[in-house]
């Protein structure tokens, strides 16, 4: 009874004091809010990074329409940049000289695959890939088989399938062989493609290749009709040629004239680790520590509400400790009132947070369409104690002060 | 003289006013006994809520002893003042004192749940004294949805439900009305006759006289104290 009686107290004491407590709840809320969802939209994109970063092997160039991650950019001058076409990138592969290892590939996220009446979730990344892929990424096939030239040419109907749509699928049993149905369309099951477990609680084995030229044609949309062109050098001495002549090729394909830059994204994958770990790492560190200011000075907000808790109150704890009351029951009550208070500033906050990092990135995904929102669970977990330990932190000195009241004096206060 | 529940001697309570020594209480000796009904009287000034405070465990003496149902309380620390207040003492106010968010229930509940009695039991016996002072229809009501005499009685059977050693009353129908309060005043008299210790602070020497010993204070000491003639019969 006692703590519940306290939490509803809390409750009162916010409906009643609307002003002074909206504002210290904010200031909360603003604290767990800049937390949560820096750290989610960090955690979102350095999924997408690693999930890329995976795929790309060792001395690999990606090449791409607009930067995986994307900031400090001019989003404007991205969106204008034309497509790179299937067509563009067959040209590309066809004169480049210092590899041959060239892979074609376009992404498209969030499909149910079905076999039969089962189906998985509507979370499958769909890839079209083409015959060098595997050679070219990190990613390779556990049973089964590749696709063949011909096979990508001709479109035909094959698809590679990761082991997470195995067991959505095929529970225990066999996959290859089978045929499986994506937005009505069938395809046959020629390979499984070794697990590769998660990356940041991301599966990475939630995936179906198929062959990017029916890939083009059922599944793209303007939006991301855009094909990624993976490029392994043949060795880390001739990456520096490879990528200089990448991006000699790409610019003479797409009429770049020479004062311009690069309309394209072209990197490294250590260029990729090295430009994204700056920028999180700083922009984490400005959230986390305005967010940690906005609670500390929160939690001087929560002393007074508090402070005026008690001196409200006065008469009552001054009944309680006659009917005998020790110092701790009061203390509790009022550490239990301050930590309500906090959870509901906390609440507040998280709930922005998450909504507001998931909605940037749903934006981000115009023009990163291999985002995909991670929540932030430990962030959620740390908020929810740090809102404790403030509750408590702040709370014990009004807790304390009602705690030592003489009970004469309080019995007497008007 | 019964056993003896109250042992005072030679208790003296001293403040310090700014710069100026106040004896509130200047050797008060006295002794109370089980399922007395005492009143204790006095005008303002007289140390007669010191000496209130002090029988109720609420406050330590400067010098002096005290010592309730033969244990020292003199030097006790808060917490086992506390506990004892929980455990030997019904308090009734003249304001009454109930929590005005708890149900009567609840308030009658709030000793035993400082006593660290379980929901069950604590539920049973604040039942039951709230029938005693024969509000067993009124459990559920709020403090502001009941009368002053109703809520004296919820306070009288929140005093009464951890069956507490003597019931110390601080002017308890100095808020209600006449008739009102000497509705309260005959629940002292059954309570008083059903084997509670009864001590009473008043004013008034119309409340004085339902007691059946009266002690006057005047200036920190006991000016009189005597067995009261017009106490009605038992």
């Amino acid at each position: 009874m006692n703590a519940l009686e306290s939490i509803s107290i809390a409750i009162d004491a916010v409906r009643s004091q609307k002003l002074r407590s909206s504002l210290t709840l904010l200031s909360i809320g603003i604290g767990v809010f800049a937390i949560i969802a820096s750290t989610s939209i960090m955690s979102t994109l350095q999924q997408a990074v690693n999930g890329q970063l995976a795929d790309l092997g060792e001395n690999s160039i990606l090449i791409q329409r607009t930067p995986t991650i994307n900031f400090g950019t001019n989003w404007a001058k991205m969106r204008k940049r034309k497509n790179i076409t299937y067509a563009q990138a067959q040209q590309f592969r066809d004169r480049m000289t210092t590899t041959q290892l060239i892979s074609i590939s376009n992404e498209s996220p969030a499909y149910t695959i079905k076999a039969g009446l089962e189906s998985t979730n509507p979370d499958v990344s769909l890839i079209g890939i083409d015959d060098q892929y595997f050679a070219v990424n990190a990613i390779t096939i556990g049973e089964g088989r590749s696709f063949i030239e011909s096979e990508v040419i001709l479109n035909r109907r094959a698809a590679i399938i990761g082991t997470d749509v195995v067991k959505a699928l095929f529970g225990q049993g066999s996959a290859l062989g089978k045929t499986i149905t994506i937005k009505n369309q069938e395809f046959d099951v020629i390979g499984i493609l070794e697990s590769r477990g998660g990356v940041l609680g991301q599966s990475q084995d939630n995936r179906v290749l198929i062959p990017i030229t029916v890939f083009n044609r059922y599944y793209t949309s303007e939006w991301d009709a855009s094909v990624d062109i993976s490029v392994k050098a043949e060795s880390k001495l001739t990456l520096e040629s490879t990528f200089d002549e990448a991006v000699g090729v790409m610019r003479a394909l797409r009429s770049v004239k020479p004062w311009d830059e690069n309309n394209f994204e072209i990197d490294t994958n250590d260029a990729i680790t090295g430009q994204f770990s700056g920028f999180s790492s700083a922009l984490l560190i400005v959230a986390w520590i305005s967010g940690l200011g906005a609670l500390v000075a929160a939690g001087i907000g929560i002393m007074n509400m508090m402070l005026v808790s008690v001196r409200e109150r006065t008469r009552e704890i001054g009944v309680r400790k006659a009917l005998g009351a020790r110092k701790r029951w009061i203390v509790r009550q009022f550490l239990i009132e301050s930590i309500t208070l906090c959870q509901l500033g906390g609440l507040t906050g998280m709930i922005g947070g998450l909504g507001s990092s998931w909605a940037v990135t749903e934006i981000l995904r115009g023009t990163m369409p291999s985002l995909s929102y991670v929540m932030p669970w430990g962030t959620v977990v740390f908020s929810i104690v740090i809102c404790t330990v403030i509750g408590i932190g702040f709370g014990l000195y009004p807790a304390w002060r009602a705690a030592t009241l003489d009970p004469i004096e309080a019995l007497r206060y008007e | 003289m019964s056993q003896p529940i109250i042992e005072i001697a030679n208790l003296v309570k001293r403040y310090e006013m700014g710069d100026e020594e106040v004896f509130a209480l200047q050797g008060v000796t006295l002794t109370i006994g089980r399922n007395e009904y005492v009143a204790l009287m006095g005008p303002s000034g007289s140390g007669k809520s010191t000496l209130m405070n002090m029988l109720g465990c609420l406050d330590t003496p400067t010098s002096g002893s005290y010592l309730f149902t033969g244990e020292n309380v003199s030097d006790m620390d808060d917490d086992d003042l506390a506990e004892i207040r929980n455990r030997e003492i019904g308090f009734v106010f003249q304001t009454f004192n109930l929590l005005p968010r708890a149900t009567a229930l609840q308030n009658v509940e709030l000793p035993l749940v400082y006593s660290g009695m379980a929901r069950e039991q604590r539920m049973q016996r604040a039942t039951e004294a709230l029938t005693r002072v024969g509000l067993a229809d009124r459990m559920d009501h709020k403090p502001n949805e009941l009368s002053g005499g109703q809520r004296q009685r919820v306070a009288i059977a929140r005093a009464l439900v951890t069956s507490p050693s003597i019931i110390l009353a601080d002017e308890p129908t100095g808020n209600l009305d006449s008739k009102t309060g000497q509705d309260i005043m005959r629940l002292f008299g059954e309570l008083w006759r059903g084997g509670n210790t009864v001590i009473l602070v008043t004013h008034e020497e119309d409340i004085a006289r339902h007691a059946r010993r009266i002690i006057r204070l005047r200036d920190g000491r006991i000016e009189s104290d005597e067995v009261n003639p017009h106490a009605p019969l038992a």
